[in-house]
């Protein structure tokens, strides 16, 4: 994998007063048809120089060319004025291709000492990853690199890796990228190095897993299919000692819509739909993060104690109002039941003079109904009336598996919901070591919206930070992404211990953040091609640029085309599909019979009893469970079908 | 440790004086004797407009000869000055790109001292360390002067030696269509002086081969012009070549000599017909400029690449030093 070439010298460090050379950076010149450029790796060796045996590698940051021209008046007279008989002169005039090169590493590393005038060669393989502090990890008896690309500046194309116990914990952890959009750098990148992490993840460290959010369009929905890779990807992924095949253990779980039964995802080709899992969620899980859905405007105190009222003394118990009523919450529906009860039994009993039911005011009674309440209806296929019917597999997650959350159609109350509970799900498992797997990459897009660096402090943004303060310690590393690095919370982005950029903004460069960047690293930042990037890592001591090939999946665009999402299906069809996809055997007129005259929310408690209950007769347990009592208040005469919305015009202060 | 370090160390006054950096060139060409020029061209000196720069055929290959010398006084013993000089030359050819590549080069290092008053001592040191002596008349050296005019002239002789030994050299080298272009007189050496693709150009107009009304066309010729052609003979070797000058830039507003050239070139009928089309290449050859080089308005820019070539190999002279006084 590591190719070691003998280079010829291609250029000689030069040092004058004004620009000396110095521990951290030197000068040197090439010829003019040089093949180096701005981030190429090169050495300097000692030799001739009175310093025998010491080695200095640095990466170019900046270029200058300039003749022995005078002055440019100079120019105007030799051409008498006249441009186009510039290039008449029969002699060119003498010039100069001059670099600076900030120091990567010396060897020996002590003494430290400015840069010597030797000879500058190219760097090889072996010099790529001396000067990266590669070889630590690279050649170590227990090898943690992981690739991440090429280095591909002066010709060359050698590896570069990355130190798992800087990527995935626990010396550093998590990942950054930034870049603009429309550019599938960020998407693609991340989608290569978690092929690149499954392939190159050390047996040592245990097992590893990703967990993806699709926020927008149909970018990760298509994990598990093969894309259109050329010949120079195929050449990159065989250096790179990474198979061009896309994931093979891909599962992805998207809502379903507001009709319980069509998934709310793009994946709805027939060939595909059956892999995807709904993602459906009860009261518990709602209630245990009610913070998400408070945080926004109005967390205080009060609501806290209400809720964790609810969540210790109601939730899932027979519970007495105190108004001659026992309640036993469970769903959405019991628990609107219960607020009324509670605000008539105030209003009628106390006859209105008392305003506070054990303890609790009514105002933040009412505020509290109306959040939690609200979700149903807003997110209504993410959240149902009943208890959890399909979630993800919180004690079972598989090794080199992807799980993408489609959740890119979902209300952003829903969205948050879901991060919160998902991520938080993951620090649970992961601390009580009953995930399935030892390190979860969790990679969230638009940092910019979830993050933010200025804004109110959401629970999302907090969950964020806290992932990324303290994730690396359990295993929970982020991957994050956004278009402007700037305004994403500097606590986020600076714990990242790998920063990749991609194309850049010039707004975005000129933002401090950036100054730490020559003109000519920022100039090639913001021009920088598909499939190339700028890489941070704790092991770089400066930034490199690397390529890295197209992913082997298809792409999200590339994805609905080559699979177009198939048109929501009538209700009695997506209950079939639904049922064929857990049990073949299923016949769709049986199915159709059994539902014929059922009413729909009574047939969508009986097919999420059955993804819940899995069990080998789909058919007959779905015929059980629909012709009983589904829920404990199935029986009770319905006052209403399903959560009714809040009522637009309240009359309570919140 | 240099060999005026040896003297210095064995008694010598060490010492740090270098001549102005102007005084070489010019008294080098001015001291060729004057001779009257034969008209081979035209009845009288005449004036001839030359083709422009955009039907200038340039040849296709040419290589550039320039030679520099420097010299400083590095030691004393009494009044006895003892002189480091160096003297080097080198032949740059230009490729199809116009980019100059080196391609003959020789260069000499050596002591100017007036052996004979020298300290015994000092002497058997000097000629035990220096590797390379060039003995001088040491009737001078009472007169500090006139005695570094002397070294001035040694230095001179040398660098023309090198220059002529190196010109014949690349004559010889020559490819077949390949010329070669001197700063200075092409008729130091009959070889070059009688080939057919080397051309002198002189910047200096110390030796006048014209009177009358001829020297006065001849000094007030407009940019873009030549002269009719005439023989002379010039150099120690007095071989004849055929001449004319060649203005490159106007001279009104500076002086007469500016943007002058006296081109040299083997005497022959040739020389003559293809006096315009010579003058129209170097016309040419005005850009790119010359600058920073002071004279730069009659000094050809690959002539002076070669020259900055010459003064970035030349050893640093011991004369840049700082002239403070020695604590």
């Amino acid at each position: 994998m590591i190719d070691k070439a003998i280079p010829g010298a291609i250029g000689r460090v030069v040092a004058t007063e004004l620009k000396p050379a110095t521990p951290h950076q030197f000068h040197f010149w090439t010829p003019t048809d040089t093949s180096i450029g701005i981030g190429a790796i090169v050495k300097v060796g000692g030799n001739g120089t009175g310093e025998e045996g010491r080695v200095v590698y640095g990466v170019v940051t900046e270029g200058f060319a300039y003749s022995d021209l005078q002055t440019p008046l100079h120019d105007v007279v030799g051409a008498q004025g006249d441009p186009t008989r510039a290039a008449e002169a029969p002699t060119a005039r003498q010039q100069i291709r001059y670099w600076t090169a900030a120091v990567l590493r010396q060897t020996p590393e002590e003494p430290l000492q400015p840069v010597p005038l030797g000879q500058v060669y190219v760097a090889d393989d072996a010099d790529v990853a001396q000067a990266l502090r590669m070889d630590t990890f690279l050649y170590s008896a227990t090898p943690t690199a992981i690739p991440v690309g090429l280095y591909t500046s002066a010709g060359r194309d050698s590896p570069v890796y990355l130190d798992a116990d800087f990527l995935l914990g626990p010396e550093a952890a998590h990942l950054n990228i930034s870049g603009v959009s429309g550019l599938a750098t960020k998407t693609s990148a991340v989608e290569f190095l978690l092929a690149s992490i499954f392939a190159h993840f050390p047996a040592h460290k245990g097992r590893v897993a990703a967990l993806c959010f699709n926020v927008k369009g149909p970018d990760l929905c298509f994990l598990d299919q093969p894309g259109d890779l050329s010949d120079e990807d195929r050449h990159r992924y065989e250096r790179l000692g990474v198979p061009s095949t896309p994931f093979e253990r891909v599962q992805l779980y998207a809502p379903l819509k507001a009709d319980g039964v069509n998934l709310n995802t793009l994946r709805t080709h027939p060939d595909l739909v059956g892999d995807v899992e709904p993602l459906t969620w009860g009261l518990q899980e709602v209630v245990d993060y009610a913070e998400v859905l408070l945080n926004r405007d109005d967390i205080d105190a009060k609501a806290d104690a209400f809720i964790d009222f609810l969540r210790d003394r109601v939730l899932g118990r027979t519970f007495d109002d105190g108004f001659g009523t026992t309640h036993r919450v469970q769903t959405f529906a019991d628990l609107d039941r219960l607020f009324r009860s509670i605000f008539d039994g105030l209003e009628i009993t106390a006859g209105g003079r008392s305003d506070t039911w054990r303890t609790h005011h009514i105002a933040t009674m009412r505020k509290v109904r109306n959040r939690l309440l609200n979700i149903s209806t807003r997110c209504k296929g993410l959240v149902t009336d009943d208890g959890p019917s399909s979630d993800l597999p919180w004690n079972e997650f598989k090794d080199r598996t992807v799980y993408v959350i489609d959740i890119a159609n979902v209300d952003p109350l829903g969205q948050d919901l879901v991060f919160a509970r998902v991520v938080s799900k993951l620090r649970e498992q992961l601390e009580r070591r009953e995930l399935g797997v030892d390190a979860v990459v969790v990679f969230v897009d638009e940092l910019n919206k979830y993050a933010p660096g200025d804004g109110p402090d959401t629970y999302v943004k907090k969950m964020l930070l806290d992932i990324s303060e303290r994730g690396r310690y359990l295993g929970l590393v982020l991957f994050g992404a956004e278009q402007f690095r700037s305004q994403v919370h500097r606590r986020v982005v600076g714990n990242a211990g790998t920063q990749l950029f991609g194309r850049m903004d010039m707004d975005e460069l000129a933002t401090p953040g950036y100054q730490v960047l020559t003109p000519a690293t920022k100039s090639k930042l913001a021009t920088l091609p598909i499939g190339e990037l700028m890489v941070r890592h704790p092991h770089f001591t400066q930034p490199i640029f690397v390529r890295f090939p197209k992913p082997p999946v298809l792409r999200g665009r590339d994805g609905v085309e080559r699979f177009p999402p198939a048109a929501d299906v009538p209700f009695e069809d997506a209950v079939v599909r639904q049922l064929v996809r857990l049990d073949r055997r299923v016949r769709p007129n049986q199915v159709k019979d059994l539902i014929a005259d059922r009413e729909q929310d009574d047939v969508r408690r009986a097919l999420a009893a059955v993804r819940r209950t899995r069990p080998d007769d789909v058919l007959a347990y779905f015929r059980k469970v629909l012709g009983a009592r589904v829920d404990s208040q199935a029986s009770r005469p319905r006052e209403h079908q399903a959560v009714p919305p809040l009522n637009a015009i309240s009359d309570e202060p919140y | 440790m240099t060999w005026w370090h040896a003297l210095i160390d064995a008694g010598a006054v060490p010492a740090a004086y270098a001549p102005p950096p102007s005084s070489g060139a010019s008294a080098r060409d001015g001291a060729e004797s004057n001779a009257p020029a034969d008209l081979v061209e035209d009845d009288e000196l005449e004036t001839h407009a030359i083709a422009g720069a955009a039907v200038a055929v340039v040849p296709p290959t040419v290589s550039f000869l320039n030679g520099m010398g420097r010299w400083s006084v590095v030691a004393y013993d009494g009044v006895a000055q003892i002189v480091n000089a160096y003297v080097a030359a080198a032949v740059c050819r230009r490729d199809d790109r116009g980019v100059l590549h080196a391609t003959l080069e020789r260069s000499r290092a050596f002591a100017i001292a007036p052996v004979g008053r020298v300290s015994p001592a000092l002497r058997a040191l000097l000629e035990q360390v220096a590797p390379d002596i060039e003995p001088v008349d040491d009737a001078l050296v009472g007169q500090p002067a006139r005695y570094l005019e002397q070294v001035e002239s040694t230095v001179r002789r040398a660098r023309a030696h090198l220059e002529r030994e190196l010109a014949e050299a690349a004559t010889a080298a020559l490819g077949a269509d390949e010329w070669l272009v001197l700063d200075g007189l092409l008729s130091r050496s009959p070889a070059v002086a009688r080939h057919p693709r080397a051309l002198g150009v002189i910047k200096s107009h110390g030796a006048q081969f014209l009177e009358g009304r001829g020297l006065e066309r001849a000094l007030t010729l407009p940019a873009g012009y030549r002269t009719s052609v005439f023989a002379v003979r010039g150099g120690h070797t007095r071989t004849e070549v055929y001449s004319w000058y060649l203005r490159l830039w106007p001279w009104e507003g500076n002086d007469l000599l500016y943007g002058l050239l006296r081109v040299e070139a083997r005497a022959d009928r040739e020389t003559v017909t293809s006096a315009s089309a010579v003058s129209g290449w170097l016309w040419a050859e005005r850009a790119p400029l010359a600058t920073p080089a002071t004279r730069w308005d009659r000094l050809l820019y690959p002539l002076h690449h070669v020259e900055e070539y010459l003064k970035a190999r030349a050893p640093r002279s011991p004369a840049v030093r700082s002239r403070l006084p020695v604590a």
